[in-house]
């Protein structure tokens, strides 16, 4: 074996997430991260694999890179027929690559790198259809499909013959699907996923065959990704990441019964890819030995976490080779040439390897025919045999796709025999010029005088550019190869390059080339290379030392290279991306994916009246059912307070994507003081902090700034003074209050303090006094600062919101008694939104916001909500929606929500939990009608699903107007993403349609 | 993904005398057809010291753009001298050239231009009021500097998908951040914070 690491295939340093070999050997794929995008990179095989081609400057090394990928690549693939280059990545896309009809730019436009592309391989197709980063990519054999996996949990099949046609959408992963790989037979696509499961799924009806859950159940979601793999006899499948008896193991599923007897140990840590090397090997026959028939096996590499890459023979159990310490971070994935052997490895430390073994060491490769037998003799019909056409016929047609594949087979197969073979690779290029034989330099010499230019209607220049090419994007038919390039004399444009890379290239075509690619394009260009003239120009015209030697101008040069990259002023959004950047709320602060938030909460406000009403009922009956014992005291206003809150426009303008301070109040966060004694007003209803004689805190992380409190400095007068020094981001400000500093708080802007006389004042975080001190009729219990808003929670239970920017008042002294009232529950937390939206969470685990648009109390959260318990929407949780879970309605809802979601037998603990509710109140009762706690247990048991159903809907609306009424943007579009999963999931069509008529405006 | 990828930029009557048009010989691709026009714009930076003195030298719409490769020449008139500050006349200065879609600008290419007299004489004592006529333009053709933006190419600026695709894309590494200019604050509107802390 022989191990070779090309230090000069890299990303500049940046991770390589995966590589992928050419079917004919000759190139190779890497896709990874890049300097502000995902990168595909293609490489020369040759250098790689003999040293005097890595030595030869003649020999290009890259071929190819792609920055068109908006975030990291995660998997890049070829297909069978080596045609196309699949490529998905963070962005959520998956890009079909082909290679370009017409040479393009020798370089990137402005790159800095001097490197040329020597291939051009262009996006010829996008597919969107994942609302999370796609993280593997799989061809079908034949190439008949194209699968793709995302952490949306799904797994989407491709119409590869027909771009972006859909052929289906695999539901049934509850996790980040990881993993990809085609069953060579052609019946069965497995996928693994973060879930804990490995999933089989039959290709005839896209039904899960097989859910193996049992080796992963101990798996923790710690790789970035499960490449599994299945042997290429098809006997085998064996996954990434799996544990046996707390070791971390590659498990080996049985195509028999998916049985999960046998299993790869030995890795230290989670195996993130696993290979199987595309041959079938026998055992190599030694000279002199008796011709013993030995069994076939295969050969398959294991890449791990550990950085360490083990390759077995399915012969032996031990594995034959282990590699440690050949990378310096986490294997990601694995390629083997079709050969079978050669091997590239890539890893997250940006390098690559690759691996040379020998027949000695893996064996005899079964020829194609040998191969062919085997999956005759196990399968009948397999897929996987190749040999002739008649084989092919022979195959069962289990689906319309294999019939087509069929036929356009022997359709080509016919057409082949006319105008002559040529490969695949050469004929591909396709070219339709419409410069009628003008030479392109004849175009250049008049194109500002031929240029059409009118005026517009306004007065403005218009310029009609010169097409001096058309595209040959969407071409996915298996190409005809009767179609000769046209090729306009004299046109670097038109020129094509081979693709042979050494100089066999046929010497009646290499005559109308232009460039070669064993040369450096720019300098073996005939007259007319535009582009390399355009590049001549530019060198012949200018003296850049003239320009650059001015050494009095660096100064200035400095201050315009920022003009580069600047944005101009008139370009709409510049505002927000520099806003942004400063950490505030601008408008395009969004979540990622595709709707935004905003969208939906504008389009929730749009809602149809009948929508509402129906929402507005459920939320009648369920604060009526629930909230008994407490209707009974305040009479009709419970239901008055359930009311959906329709927030103020111009608040939702500013959505919610940023983070919102909370603080506990000071009597929670120091449980000493809770038992400090009462302030001496008789009214008080809430604990007041006790005063300390100095205390600090810091109120804001980014820009950071921290508050130092001093009581009693000194005492000036008969009056104690009190020191309040700040520093945000090093800069240190100090002032001095007359009176004892009771409690402060603060956000990145503004700083509030509360003096023992009863005084508020509001700084701004550089030290401005904003306001006059703010006289409370009764001492502070808690303050809160958020972004310019300040709360403050009196000892007498009332709360006051202030808008310091606006210098308004949102919330006026307005009394806590309504949610207080009737319970002897105190205030247990207290928060303000970003918004300014304040909200008071009570120790019996009520929690509510107080709308200042309807100047009412709102509940938003109740632990003890029955619905909460029962409500079950697991299977449309989607890990990667999980950041809404810092929300403002996550906060106050805390812990009990998110630990109902952990549970894992829906249905069972449900029941329980109803159980248990019944006995407790009669809350179920305008649910299911009146029973008795022990028949509804029962009815539940025998029908759970339409009663749970029914309560899951009732939860998730109640969430999604507590979000609104929040105006947590991200919690909203959370929970309606839930709700209309819930809602497919369970094929309730009605609502469903009410949910698109909301998101669609 | 961009669907419009500027391929390449010819600098056409290069060097010239000062009071020549520039012309820029722009060769793009497009990925699918436009509907809408592209929005060229030269902008020639009077002075390093502020934005005040750039001049847009003229804007053009390009269109319509079907699928394919193209090419135009955008021609504009020299810079209205009077607007130039006369201590920064003779020198080295910037001219961008940029391209909008939908009102979004998607690229930015710039390019050092060095104005000097040709006259040895004149070079060594130049005369305290600049002699335009005098001067020639030599853009610096060879090193365009690139930067991309990401933008929406389905809508218009107000509906941008993405937050991250916001941030201003260099793919030049030398290239330094907006902070390090001195006296030049970037224009951080209507900051809060800002507004708060004019002490």
């Amino acid at each position: 074996m022989k191990l070779l690491k090309p230090s000069w295939v890299s990303h500049n340093g940046k991770p390589i997430f995966s590589v992928d070999i050419h079917p004919d050997g000759t190139k190779f794929a890497t896709g990874g991260q890049g300097e502000d995008s995902g990168k595909v990179m293609i490489w020369n095989m040759a250098p790689v694999l003999r040293e005097e081609d890595e030595k030869n400057e003649n020999i290009p090394k890259m071929l190819c890179q792609m920055d068109n990928h908006l975030a990291c690549v995660n998997c890049v693939r070829w297909s069978n027929n080596g045609l196309y280059l699949a490529s998905g990545g963070d962005d959520k896309l998956v890009m079909v690559w082909k290679r370009a009809a017409f040479i393009g730019p020798s370089t990137v436009f402005g790159s800095s790198s001097k490197l040329a592309n020597v291939e051009q391989w262009r996006c010829v197709t996008i597919l969107r259809n994942h609302t999370g980063d796609v993280m593997d990519v799989a061809w079908s054999p034949h190439d008949v499909w194209l699968a793709s996996c995302s952490v949306d949990n799904t797994i989407v099949i491709w119409n590869a013959r027909k771009f972006p046609e859909m052929v289906t959408c695999l539901r049934g992963h509850t996790g980040l699907v990881k993993g990809l790989t085609w069953d060579p037979v052609g019946k069965y696509i497995a996928s693994q996923a973060d879930d804990h499961s490995l999933k089989v799924w039959r290709t005839v009806d896209w039904q899960m065959d097989a859910n193996i859950t049992k080796p992963f159940s101990e798996c923790g979601g710690t790789t970035h990704v499960l490449r599994l793999s299945w042997s290429p006899d098809g006997q085998y499948l064996v996954s990434a990441h799996a544990m046996n008896n707390s070791g971390p193991t590659a498990q080996i599923v049985e195509r028999d019964g998916w049985k999960t007897n046998m299993d790869f140990v030995g890795h230290r840590k989670a195996v993130t890819v696993v290979k199987f090397n595309p041959k079938i090997f026998k055992k190599k026959q030694k000279n002199g030995s008796s011709p013993k028939p030995g069994c076939p096996y295969c050969c398959c590499a294991v890449g791990s976490k550990d950085r360490s890459l083990s390759v077995w023979l399915t012969s032996l159990k031990r594995p034959l080779v282990v590699i440690h310490d050949l990378f310096d971070k986490s294997i990601m994935d694995i390629s083997w040439t079709l050969t079978g052997l050669g091997m590239l490895v890539c890893s997250m430390d940006g390098t690559v390897a690759y691996l040379d073994f020998s027949l000695d060491e893996l064996g005899d490769p079964l020829s194609e025919e040998e191969k062919n037998s085997i999956h005759q003799n196990i399968y009948g019909k397999s897929l996987a045999i190749t040999s002739t056409e008649a084989q092919l016929s022979t195959t069962i047609i289990e689906n319309p796709e294999m019939l087509k594949y069929q036929q356009e087979r022997q359709n080509s197969a016919q057409t082949n025999i006319g105008p002559g073979c040529a490969g695949p690779e050469s004929s591909a290029p396709k070219l339709n010029s419409v410069m009628n034989g003008e030479s392109l330099e004849d175009i250049r010499k008049n194109l500002l005088k031929k240029q059409v230019e009118t005026r517009t209607a306004d007065g403005r220049r218009r310029i009609t550019p010169l097409c001096i090419a058309q595209l040959d994007t969407g071409d996915f038919s298996p190409a005809l190869f009767n179609s000769a390039p046209i090729l306009p004399s004299g046109s670097s444009m038109s020129n094509q390059l081979t693709s042979q890379l050494s100089s066999d290239s046929s010497p009646g075509q290499a005559s109308s080339l232009g460039l070669r690619p064993s040369h450096d394009p720019m300098l073996t260009s005939p007259p007319a290379s535009s582009i390399a003239k355009g590049l001549e120009d530019n060198k012949d015209g200018v003296k850049p030392c003239l320009l650059l030697t001015s050494a009095s101008k660096i100064e200035p040069m400095k201050a315009l290279d920022s003009r580069f990259t600047e944005r101009s002023k008139a370009t709409p959004g510049v505002t927000a991306a520099i806003s942004s950047t400063a950490g505030l709320t601008p408008l395009d602060s969004r979540p990622k994916d595709g709707i935004s938030a905003l969208k939906d909460i504008k389009s929730k406000e749009d809602t149809s009246s009948d929508s509402e009403d129906k929402m507005a009922t459920i939320n009648k009956n369920l604060s009526f059912s629930k909230r008994k014992p407490e209707l009974l005291m305040d009479g009709g206003e419970v239901v008055e307070k359930r009311k959906k809150g329709r927030p103020r426009k111009e608040k939702m303008a500013a959505p919610i994507a940023q983070p919102f301070t909370q603080i506990t109040p000071p009597a929670e966060r120091e449980p000493s003081r809770v038992a400090a004694p009462p302030a001496p007003v008789a009214a008080l209803k809430l604990p007041t902090p006790s005063i300390k004689k100095a205390f600090s805190l810091q109120v804001s992380m980014e820009p950071s700034v921290f508050l130092e409190v001093e009581n009693e400095v000194s005492v000036v007068a008969g009056s104690k003074l009190s020191q309040l020094r700040c520093s945000r981001d090093g800069r240190d400000w100090n002032t001095l209050l007359p009176s004892s500093v009771v409690t402060a708080a603060g956000s990145s802007d503004v700083l509030a303090v509360a003096c023992q006389d009863r005084m508020l004042s509001v700084f701004s975080s550089c030290g401005r006094r904003l306001l006059p001190a703010i006289q409370l009729a009764t001492p502070v219990s808690a303050v809160h600062c958020s972004s310019h808003f300040v709360m403050v929670l009196t000892a007498g239970a009332t709360l006051s919101v202030w808008d310091v920017q606006k210098q308004k008042a949102l919330v006026k002294n307005e009394s806590l008694l309504t949610i207080l009232s009737g319970a002897d529950s105190t205030v247990s937390q207290s928060l303000l939104t970003q918004q300014g939206v304040p909200v008071i969470g009570l120790s019996n685990g009520k929690s509510y916001c107080f709308s200042s648009s309807l100047e009412t109390w709102t509940l938003i959260a109740d632990k003890g909500d029955s619905l909460v318990q029962c409500a079950d929407f697991r299977s449309c949780l989607s890990t990667h929606d999980a950041p809404a879970s810092s929300g403002p309605l996550a906060v106050m809802q805390g812990r009990n929500l998110k630990y109902d979601i952990n549970i894992k037998s829906p249905i069972l603990n449900t029941s329980v939990f109803l159980q248990i509710k019944c006995h407790k109140e009669v809350s179920l009762k305008n649910l299911s009608g009146p029973c008795s706690a022990g028949r509804l247990a029962s009815r539940l048991s025998s029908t759970p699903h339409h009663l749970q159903q029914s309560m899951t809907l009732a939860f998730l609306e109640n969430q999604l107007a507590s979000a609104l009424t929040l105006q947590s943007a991200q919690e909203y579009r959370y929970w309606l993403l839930i709700y209309a999963r819930f809602l497919v999931n369970e094929g309730t069509r009605r609502p469903l349609f009410k949910v698109f008529t909301l998101s669609r405006d | 993904m961009a669907k419009v990828q500027v391929l390449n930029v010819a600098v056409l009557d290069n060097p010239s005398p000062f009071g020549n048009p520039f012309q820029f010989e722009i060769t793009f691709e497009c990925m699918e057809d436009l509907p809408e026009d592209l929005e060229w714009k030269i902008i020639y930076v009077g002075s390093a010291e502020s934005e005040e003195y750039d001049q847009v030298l003229d804007s053009v719409l390009v269109g319509p753009v079907p699928a394919g490769r193209h090419m135009f020449v955008f021609q504009a008139d020299a810079p209205n001298t009077g607007l130039i500050p006369e201590s920064d006349a003779v020198g080295v200065t910037v001219v961008l050239i940029t391209c909008t879609y939908r009102g979004q600008e998607f690229i930015r290419i710039g390019y050092y231009v060095n104005n000097e007299y040709t006259d040895p004489e004149l070079r060594e004592n130049p005369p305290l009021k600049p002699d335009y006529t005098q001067l020639q333009r030599n853009i610096l053709a060879s090193n365009p500097r690139v930067t991309r933006f990401h933008i929406n190419w389905e809508g218009s600026a107000d509906k941008m998908e993405d937050s991250e695709n916001v941030d201003p894309s260099p793919n030049i590494s030398s290239m330094l951040p907006p902070s390090c200019i001195p006296g030049k604050m970037p224009p951080l509107g209507l900051m809060p914070d800002n507004s708060m802390d004019c002490m």
